[in-house]
């Protein structure tokens, strides 16, 4: 335990309970950061954690429980009064406004004024300020609007932002899940910068290993409750990850012993424009073949979503052709691909994968429509429907376990589980995954990542998208990686390293060209 | 984020009330709506006292007018019937999530269909019973044939042409309106009539009185609206059209996932829910008027059913005892209107007074659902 200073912490919060109707989401938490440190919040998802600084922040109000701020009480019943006592909160969503500019963002809500019009020269020199003090790049975007910055500017801009506003303690929600590798390790840079100077800062995460690489101290939380504090030199991944889910798990490493049968999915010089009208995927080719699964590597935003759009029937095609079994799917619909078997894991479980407020059962007929034993000549049978979310609620471990509980009521990796389940469940010949363990904890992402082994033994073509590199590493047969709407290279996951991948997505070029294959692999 | 610091206490007290909105029972709900209408009433009892008139003489007429007499009972299940028609047909489209804003003209083009069908008809069909039936299920299938192309049309715009539902189905109803005024004015007029009116249909055209009699109500209207509110609700539970229809309104992108069309739904939704305004019209046609006249002005079930179909929470069902509600509210307004000198308006003001008490937890409720109220982890 380290040594505590004179000054009181930062941040003491006791015994902080939070309901939501029958659920406890926060039980009885403590939670102390120490002036001037970096303290990880490390849980699964459902845990907790964004409910405890939701609490913090002003967001919810506790039912239980007390807040000392510098050691001094403190009520908040909205952000601004946390903004006040100098708290700032980085959300994984930016609350950014994207068509106005960086200097607009800033100083929203806080805009310094002279006879009442905005001083944008004062403005100006503070934020330009702050920037140099920091060595923040955001000072030279001040006049360009929001939208068109990359993912990593933009979320230095809510940090200046925060800093702006006098923030002295910041909570970063999941700061690191939209970043590419590169992009997390200058945000660390900035965390040790904004350490340095002063700053207390509470880092909330699931990925155990940055939270043993940044912070000075980790507090664990599993079901609400806080089950350890520890010291990131005296702990290891094992000890972190059996705090976090109450469990061994197993980081084993699968052997690849497939032999890719028949091709089965082929695509041609496939063109898919975006919502924006833009055009989002540019000229790709790939074949993925029986008992073989492609990982298509990239930073979100890159034309994934329009390319398994494209593929699983949701998506008009520009150009180019996509066949399955030897036969033009291009112009196919999307219930006719269901029906075909190409079973889809949605990018989106909350506004695709699900309807929220459809009990499992009612969910478990979503894509399932025109299927028997489910739908007879347009009838539903709802004891066939009902007998099939039993099997996938046991079948896929959903918690809790009863058909009748709404979707929106389970946790997002339960809600992950109850997908993959229902999809599997189609006998499809082709299963495009689109991030199947994104926002998912560690023990369902073993489940998910042991499900599509299975299929890929099992003979299937799986076409899996992440922005994960360890994931896309260990399930990929062939990782192709995908920038501003092309195969910019195709590798061997064995042999590539995740600082060649994080720099391929980057859009850079590796020298070696040992590792890379041509983007048209046909094999 | 200023949104959120604004909110403030306000939106935590909010926020508890939607959470016990939201854990409500059917049973509870029920028990709100009953006190809401009390709570609404006794307002209004305050409203008539201030104005002058006797309290206590407004509250028997009420009652007396609701459900005093045979007669009463009558006009208060026929004002039923229409609103639970019309508020069935407001109600799948609203379910869906289009906003059929139309059933009015769909209701209205449904009528004249009826009444034009059935003179078409007749000379070719045998009189008397028989004929009557066969000329009631022919001018009832015409209508809701009828409604439910003039339902399709503001379908096929939003689907195709991006065209708002919800302003397009409004011109529609002037349309419909306009249209079928000038044909019982000129070319549908009955000869020799002087009003603007079609012929009246043959007498023996019209649903057997069993009980109540009285003119302009048949217990078989009554039935035919419950009938229609059981097969939509079986559609709506059972079939796969009724799953990708809800589906739709709750959650497009999830439909849109499960290989729905999301334009062809517009279509059959529109369709569906004009069908069944079609079918309120031939009832209104054939059970209360006899003849078709100018539209403008008389018989607004068509609006009137947006509220029905609200207060139900757009359930198939609920519609039943909201259009009870509404048809007992409004034959006790005809009522009073007709026995007592309290002025029309105030009791038009006090019929607005209970739907407003009576709809607003249920909105609330609704906007609750929506909006996340209520706490985020629903």
């Amino acid at each position: 335990m380290a040594a505590r200073e004179d000054r009181p912490p930062a941040v003491e919060l006791r015994g902080i309970t939070k309901r939501f109707g029958d659920v406890v989401a926060n039980d009885g938490v403590d939670f102390t950061l120490e002036e001037g440190t970096i303290h990880a919040l490390l849980g699964e998802n459902g845990s907790g954690k964004t409910t405890l600084m939701s609490v913090l922040y002003g967001l919810y109000d506790q039912d239980e429980g007390e807040i000392d701020v510098h050691g001094e009480p403190r009520y908040f019943d909205t952000p601004r009064d946390a903004m006040d006592a100098g708290i700032g909160m980085i959300h994984q969503h930016f609350q950014l406004v994207e068509p106005m500019t960086v200097l607009q963002n800033i100083v929203l809500g806080h805009e310094p004024t002279e006879n009442g019009l905005v001083d944008e020269d004062a403005a100006r020199a503070d934020i330009q300020e702050i920037s140099d003090r920091y060595d923040f790049d955001v000072a030279q975007y001040l006049d360009v609007p929001v939208r068109e910055l990359d993912v990593g500017v933009q979320q230095r801009v809510e940090i200046v932002k925060s800093l702006y506003r006098g923030a002295e303690i910041l909570i970063l929600d999941e700061p690191t899940a939209v970043l590419t590798p590169q992009e997390s390790q200058r945000l660390f840079d900035v965390m040790e910068e904004l350490r340095a100077s002063g700053h207390s800062l509470i880092f909330i995460t699931h990925k155990l290993e940055e939270a043993l690489t940044t912070a000075d101290r980790i507090a664990v939380l599993r079901d609400g409750k806080a089950v350890g504090t520890v010291d990131p030199t005296e702990t290891t991944e094992q000890e972190l990850a059996r705090l976090m889910v109450g469990r061994e798990v197993l980081f084993e490493t699968e052997t690849r012993e497939t032999t890719p049968g028949a091709p089965i999915l082929d695509v041609q010089g496939l063109h898919v424009r975006s919502d924006r009208d833009l055009l989002q995927v540019r000229d790709v080719d790939f074949t993925v073949r029986e008992g073989e699964i492609l990982g298509i590597a990239g930073v979100q935003g890159n034309g994934q979503t329009e390319l398994v759009e494209a593929i699983t029937g949701l998506r008009d095609v520009e150009s180019g052709s996509i066949s399955f079994e030897g036969k033009n799917i291009t112009d196919t619909s999307r219930r006719d691909r269901i029906e075909s078997g190409i079973a889809y894991i949605p990018e989106d479980r909350q506004t695709e994968g699900l309807v929220q407020d459809y009990t499992l059962v009612r969910n478990a007929l979503l894509g399932n429509q025109t299927i028997a034993p489910f739908v007879n000549r347009g009838v539903i049978d709802w004891g066939a429907v009902r007998e099939h979310a039993e099997s996938i609620v046991e079948s896929y471990d959903v918690q809790p376990p009863d058909p009748a509980s709404n979707a929106q009521s389970l946790s997002g990796g339960n809600q992950q589980k109850f997908i993959v389940g229902r999809e599997i469940e189609h006998e499809p010949t082709v299963m495009v995954a689109s991030h199947p363990t994104r926002g998912v904890d560690i023990g369902a992402i073993e489940f998910i990542h042991d499900r599509l082994f299975e299929l890929r033994d099992a003979g299937l073509a799986i076409v899996f998208v992440s922005s994960k590199l360890d994931e896309i590493q260990r399930l990929s047969d062939r990782i192709a990686v995908m920038y501003e709407g092309e195969f910019v290279a195709t590798v061997d996951p064995e042999t590539v390293t995740e600082e060649e991948l994080g720099l391929l997505m980057a859009g850079s070029e590796i020298d070696d060209t040992d590792d890379t294959e041509d983007a048209e692999v046909n094999r | 984020m200023s949104g959120e610091d604004d909110r403030g206490r306000a939106r935590s007290a909010v926020d508890r009330a939607a959470d016990r909105m939201l854990d409500a029972s059917v049973l509870e709900r029920l028990a709100i709506a009953v006190a809401s209408t009390t709570l609404a009433l006794v307002i209004g009892l305050v409203l008539v006292a201030v104005t002058g008139y006797d309290p206590l003489l407004f509250l028997s007429n009420v009652i007396e007018g609701a459900f005093g007499d045979n007669n009463a009972v009558a006009r208060t299940l026929r004002f039923t019937t229409m609103f639970v028609l019309t508020g069935v047909a407001v109600a799948i489209a609203f379910r869906a999530g289009v906003f059929n804003i139309g059933v009015q003209g769909q209701f209205v083009v449904g009528g004249l269909t009826t009444v034009m069908t059935i003179l078409w008809l007749a000379p070719f069909l045998p009189q008397g019973a028989v004929g009557g039936v066969a000329l009631i299920v022919l001018g009832t299938a015409a209508a809701a044939v009828a409604g439910g192309l003039y339902g399709a049309l503001p379908g096929v715009l939003k689907a195709y042409g991006d065209a708002n539902e919800i302003i397009t189905t409004i011109m529609l109803n002037f349309i419909a309106v306009g249209v079928v005024g000038y044909l019982v004015e000129g070319p549908f007029r009955g000869e020799g009539n002087r009003a603007p009116n079609t012929e009246r249909i043959p007498e023996y055209v019209e649903f057997p009185r069993i009980v109540f009699d009285s003119s302009g109500f048949s217990i078989v209207g009554l039935a035919i609206a419950l009938a229609v509110v059981a097969v939509v609700t079986l559609v709506m539970a059972r079939t796969r059209f009724g799953y990708d229809m809800i589906t739709s309104g709750h959650q497009q992108d999830a439909a849109t996932f499960a290989g729905v069309d999301a334009r062809k739904t517009i279509v059959t939704t529109m369709t569906f829910s004009g069908a069944v305004a079609g079918i309120a019209g031939a009832v209104f046609a054939i059970m209360i008027q006899g003849y078709y006249s100018d539209p403008s002005g008389v018989a607004t079930y068509g609006f009137d059913a947006i509220a029905v179909s609200l207060l139900a929470a757009n359930n198939p069902l609920g519609v039943v005892p909201a259009g009870l509600l509404f048809g007992g509210l409004d034959s006790a307004g005809t009522h009073i209107g007709i026995y007592s000198d309290v002025p029309v308006q105030l009791i038009d003001g006090i019929i607005g007074l209970v739907v407003l008490f009576v709809a607003a937890p249920e909105l609330f409720r609704m906007a609750a659902k929506r909006t996340g109220l209520g706490g985020e982890s629903r």
